[in-house]
């Protein structure tokens, strides 16, 4: 394990624990006795005036040891409806990935605001699930219904 | 053994009387007794090295000789294969000079008894080292030690070679090191666009899906995702996908089982993934490809005489050219192969010289890139690929081997290292070398621009105290911290204190650790060494 992905872990912790956006959480897992800074818990708020808005969304991070060299990858847990989420809960988005826009300097705020912002605009040229996909292509008002009885059964308690 | 009075005449007309008495007096640390390592313990010992009382060389490394170091590793013969390496290494180096003091130890250099304390026991440490995280550990040990090193490395006909010492020099971690490209999930399992994306996911994917552990954690993930009450067709969907790898993967070892395998991912998953038209708009379609054909192509292929004379390609087996037919027959032959190794109680893995596991990946590799229109890759371009081989060359390592102790005798001369220079060994180029003076250290280096502080802890020390008296006390961090094993945190004022009351030592904080702490200000972050 790099000092190098640590450190920065911590520094990020320390970020965001300074400042976040409203609505969101993000904190690293609780595991036996500690807190493991390589897997995170993260809640994040569908947008205002969305169809996501009702919902919190679960999402883990979890952060590879070549961190920030490499992108954390995020996985909604439970997977989630939606065109860019693969059947695994995925999320497959540029920012996050190495070969495409992932920079090392890219904060973790950054990331769950960028995936907020794919919740409710997806992006139809990268499809990670059939399912979502064809139903957003095809039947945008059933797309929408579906989307909105997903946000309640993620409202949070 | 009396040393014979001309032994070191040339080391010491070059070097002079002063520097070739440091040389002899000096306590080195070589860290790797591989390619460089090899060629650097036979240059330290003809140099005088270890060679007065108080001098000596002490040579660790973790591994055992393979028959395939003995191309460019000239202190082993077939002789020592399976033998550690540091011992041979020693007792070759000795027939060449008997009158050395040098030690050697089969270990690895990670191990906690090689503690600060250690490494402050040599006068600096010489790194002959093949990967990231042993470089990363031994640059980290010295700086907390105030050790000087010297860092090398080689790959094909380039090389390396950095000295670092702590609050002078950059440390190796001071500039971020390129790591080895992984795939997005999306470019592995939808859109490739290279062969390497198709080696990529049939080492990594499919391999792994068939014939890999068993990985239970889709399955467990969507049983909690229904328990939630979830949406049940959602669910039903991702259920039918994950039950389909599955089902092949249990019949395997039944009538077909290549044919199943094909057809699913060669033709359903093809078709599927065609359905999602967008995709598709500004990339190249794929094209599912056909099993029928291909069987049919493959049974009207004359039976391999028995003499195989004539029907024999050209060139050798691995560097051919491999068509969509030879693909396809290669494939039916290594799922055969595979499926009666099948063991429930011990899943394959892939290795490179494992024929029937690189067999399988070459085959699956070179029909997904025929679905994508991607030119195949020859058995050997596949191997080295996706057995990550590194090209070693003798003659390299022999270099940096010689820079490395050119660069040992600069430190030895002052302690202000006005000749040391970080050397390059380029190909190419008109110079051989290249050398650039050693820059200072980057200060926002998460590795060298931290405080390392010797510890000494009480036995029944709590974390609450620690955090009070010595954090708080001592170092003065005041307002908020927090306190870390590895990548456990174990404590953060306010949001986590869970741990007040337990000892350090409950909590792993053992001989050998790091305990790191960190404040809300914009202090450098200390990391305790326990001793």
């Amino acid at each position: 394990m790099s000092g190098i992905c640590l450190m920065r872990l911590q520094e990020e912790r320390k970020q965001w624990r300074k400042d976040h956006p409203f609505g969101f959480w993000a904190r690293p897992q609780k595991k036996d006795d500690g807190l493991d800074l390589m897997n995170w818990d993260v809640g994040i708020p569908g947008k205002e005036g969305t169809i996501w808005a009702d919902g919190v969304y679960k999402l883990q991070m979890i952060f590879p040891e070549d961190y920030p060299s490499k992108p954390p990858k995020c996985k909604f847990t439970p997977p989630l409806f939606h065109p860019n989420v693969y059947p695994s809960g995925t999320v497959c988005l540029s920012i996050l990935n190495e070969e495409k826009a992932w920079k090392p300097a890219i904060t973790v705020k950054q990331i769950l605001l960028g995936v907020q912002e794919l919740l409710s605009d997806p992006n139809p040229d990268d499809p990670a699930q059939l399912e979502a996909y064809q139903l957003y292509k095809k039947d945008k008002t059933a797309y929408n219904e579906k989307i909105k009885k997903q946000a309640k059964e993620n409202m949070q308690k | 053994m009396a040393v014979p009075a001309n032994r070191y005449a040339c080391s010491k007309a070059i070097l002079g009387e002063d520097l070739f008495n440091k040389v002899q007096n000096s306590r080195v640390l070589v860290v790797g007794a591989g390619g460089i390592g090899c060629e650097l313990i036979k240059n330290m010992v003809m140099t005088g090295f270890g060679g007065s009382s108080t001098g000596s060389i002490e040579v660790l490394d973790l591994d055992t000789i393979d028959l395939s170091n003995l191309n460019r590793q000239f202190l082993f013969q077939k002789q020592h294969v399976k033998r550690p390496k540091a011992v041979v290494a020693r007792e070759t180096a000795l027939k060449f000079n008997p009158h050395v003091n040098i030690t050697a130890l089969h270990r690895n250099i990670k191990d906690a008894e090689f503690s600060v304390d250690y490494f402050k026991s040599f006068d600096f440490v010489l790194n002959a080292l093949d990967n990231l995280d042993a470089r990363r550990h031994v640059n980290k040990m010295c700086l907390a030690a105030s050790v000087p090193s010297i860092e090398s490395g080689t790959s094909g006909y380039v090389g390396q070679v950095q000295p670092i010492k702590k609050d002078v020099t950059e440390c190796f971690d001071c500039q971020p090191k390129p790591v080895p490209k992984t795939f997005a999930v999306c470019t592995i399992r939808s859109t490739p666009s290279t062969a390497h994306h198709c080696i990529a996911w049939a080492k990594s994917y499919l391999f792994p899906q068939l014939f890999g552990t068993d990985d239970d954690a889709e399955e467990q993930e969507l049983n909690d995702a229904e328990k939630n009450g979830e949406n049940a067709d959602e669910i039903q969907e991702l259920r039918k996908e994950a039950a389909a790898i599955k089902e092949l993967r249990a019949t395997l070892v039944q009538e077909g089982a290549a044919k199943r395998v094909f057809d699913k991912v060669y033709t359903t998953d093809i078709h599927r993934l065609l359905k999602m038209e967008d995709m598709w708009r500004h990339r190249k379609p794929p094209h599912p490809l056909s099993f029928e054909q291909l069987e049919t192509w493959a049974l009207q292929q004359p039976a391999p005489a028995v003499n195989g004379e004539a029907e024999k390609p050209q060139g050798i087996k691995d560097q051919r050219k491999l068509s969509l037919e030879d693909s396809f027959e290669l494939f039916l032959s290594s799922v055969d192969r595979l499926s009666k190794r099948i063991d429930p109680s011990s899943p394959l893995s892939f290795d490179k010289d494992d024929d029937d596991t690189l067999d399988f990946v070459v085959a699956a590799a070179n029909l997904r890139a025929s679905a994508f229109d991607i030119e195949s890759q020859t058995r050997f371009q596949v191997k080295e690929y996706a057995g990550n081989i590194i090209p070693a060359i003798a003659t390299t390592n022999a270099i940096v081997a010689g820079v490395l102790v050119n660069q040992s005798l600069h430190l030895l001369r002052t302690s202000t290292w006005p000749l040391a220079k970080m050397v390059w060994l380029s190909r190419g180029s008109h110079k051989v070398f290249s050398l650039s003076s050693l820059p200072t250290p980057n200060p926002h280096c998460s590795v060298c621009r931290v405080v390392y502080l010797p510890i000494k802890l009480r036995e029944d020390i709590t974390l609450g105290e620690f955090v009070k008296k010595v954090v708080g006390g001592e170092v003065g961090f005041e307002d908020h911290v927090t306190v870390s094993l590895g990548s456990k945190m174990l404590w953060e004022t306010e949001d986590f204190e869970d741990n007040e009351e337990k000892t350090m030592s409950e909590l792993g904080f053992k001989e050998g650790a790091f305990v790191t702490v960190v404040d809300d200000d914009d202090h450098y972050p200390v990391e305790f060494s326990i001793g």
